[in-house]
């Protein structure tokens, strides 16, 4: 366990992912050692997430706390099981310097850091669960705080393929030199970095979101028996508009 | 710590664990006590300053992880110390605020009939003593934004969750004055609702008719 939260916060310092390593195509924490430490994070906050049906109680309750629990982590690792070849080619397609091991490591690596953000709301989500019955609105943050810790997944993995996608340095100029490198770029010359996490960042956003919604419900909802999964029909982002006007 | 000089100043090591507490509990209880005095049940009084620490306390310590993740994160741990002791110290500030304020609390209650106006004078009084605590965070964060612009980042974020659990943690935990047309009580009944529902539902109210 504390080498788990070492490895979590080496991990969140950065220490994995110094510009030395990356620039050598190499991400220096291994698969195994990211999913120990990215499990634990999603049941973390998938054990908060799922207290709001455990505080209602009713049949099943205890139940969905469990499935919250394991569903959490597996949103995201599923999600990026699924995207991972897609992410690979398009990566590779603008040459990375990233291997696909390695470029499996930078994407575990990304979704840890989003985990640990996650988990550390757990709290927040906590006090609103103890302190609100309103459904719609436990939706809404829930969302809410995905997409915040996404958001700094994101900012994680731009900075990484930033150094991975910096051309080599020529004529003495040092490397590592960002403004240097922006220059010999130009502005007439494609960024691969932005367009690598440009494509990545929308195809993980919409797989994740509607892998979300195949494995709902997360939270449960007050009035519909406990299901560890719920029928096909509509979709996320059709859903989280009508929670936003039943909070009226 | 009002003036950030000394011991206490921006930058200072001195730890602040020890003796901060016990001046937050103190000063949070001699304001909620005057604050629940408003129709003079001691009972309420006695409520009100169990509340006024737990309010500013528990809402720190809800957000304390997402704090400490976010500055790591963004590279700012080595100076998560100085972000704590500025975050204790601006929470210190607003206790010591409330506390001054609470004779002219007195005063105002002397002055006011209706109990609404109790609320919102209390209301007033918040903020102030909150911009208190804004200028003593400022103040320790000054050197930190001067050396790394990411604390801003970091800062606001951490401001923004703040005030976020803290509103609703303040609906929860009312009555803070207590109404003198209804009965003592910790929690007044239907306390465990959600302030911004009730919010959009008012504005929504508002905006239909």
């Amino acid at each position: 366990m504390r080498r788990a939260l070492m490895r979590i916060d080496t991990l969140l310092r950065g220490g994995f992912t110094e510009r030395e390593v990356l620039r050598e195509g190499r991400v220096a924490v291994a698969v195994p050692d990211l999913s120990v430490a990215a499990v634990p994070l999603g049941v973390a906050y998938g054990l908060f997430m799922g207290l709001y049906a455990v505080l209602r109680g009713g049949p099943g309750s205890g139940l969905q706390l469990l499935a919250t629990a394991l569903k959490v982590p597996f949103l995201f690792l599923l999600t990026l099981l699924v995207t991972l070849p897609s992410l690979y080619v398009l990566s590779a397609l603008a040459r990375s310097r990233l291997s696909f091991t390695h470029t499996v490591r930078l994407l575990l690596a990304a979704v840890t850091v989003n985990l640990a953000l996650l988990a550390s709301l757990g709290p927040v989500t906590a006090f609103f669960t103890l302190s609100t019955e309103s459904y719609p609105f436990m939706i809404l943050l829930n969302v809410a705080f995905f997409a915040i810790s996404g958001l700094v997944g994101l900012g994680f993995l731009r900075k990484a393929l930033d150094i991975v996608f910096e051309p080599e340095p020529a004529g003495g100029k040092p490397a590592g030199d960002n403004v240097a490198a922006a220059a010999l770029r130009g502005a007439s010359q494609p960024d691969p970095a932005g367009r690598v996490f440009g494509a990545w960042t929308l195809t993980y956003a919409v797989v994740g979101a509607q892998m979300g919604w195949i494995l709902r419900p997360f939270i449960g909802a007050p009035s519909e028996p406990f299901q560890w999964f719920r029928e096909r029909q509509s979709n996320f982002f059709v859903v989280v508009w009508e929670s936003f006007l039943r909070l009226f | 710590m009002l003036g950030g000089r000394g011991p206490l100043a921006p930058g200072a090591t001195d730890s602040v664990s020890r003796w901060l507490p016990a001046w937050v509990v103190a000063a949070g209880l001699l304001y909620g006590a005057v604050m629940g005095a408003y129709s003079l049940r001691p009972l309420q009084m006695l409520y009100s300053s169990l509340k006024v620490p737990m309010l500013i306390a528990v809402s720190g310590l809800i957000c304390l992880p997402s704090l400490i993740v976010l500055n790591t994160v963004l590279g700012l741990r080595e100076d998560l110390g100085a972000v704590l002791r500025g975050a204790a110290l601006a929470q210190g500030t607003v206790c010591v605020s409330l506390a001054a304020l609470a004779p002219i609390t007195v005063v105002a209650y002397l002055s006011l009939d209706v109990y609404a106006q109790a609320v919102l004078f209390n209301g007033a009084v918040f903020l102030v003593a909150a911009l208190a605590g804004q200028v003593t965070l400022s103040r320790h964060y000054r050197p930190l934004i001067a050396a790394n612009p990411r604390h801003r980042i970091a800062r606001d974020a951490w401001l923004a969750l703040y005030l976020f659990v803290a509103i609703q943690m303040g609906w929860v935990l009312r009555p803070f004055v207590g109404d003198p047309d209804q009965p003592t009580r910790f929690f007044r009944v239907g306390a465990w609702s959600n302030a911004y529902v009730e919010i959009a539902e008012l504005v929504w109210s508002v905006v239909r008719r």
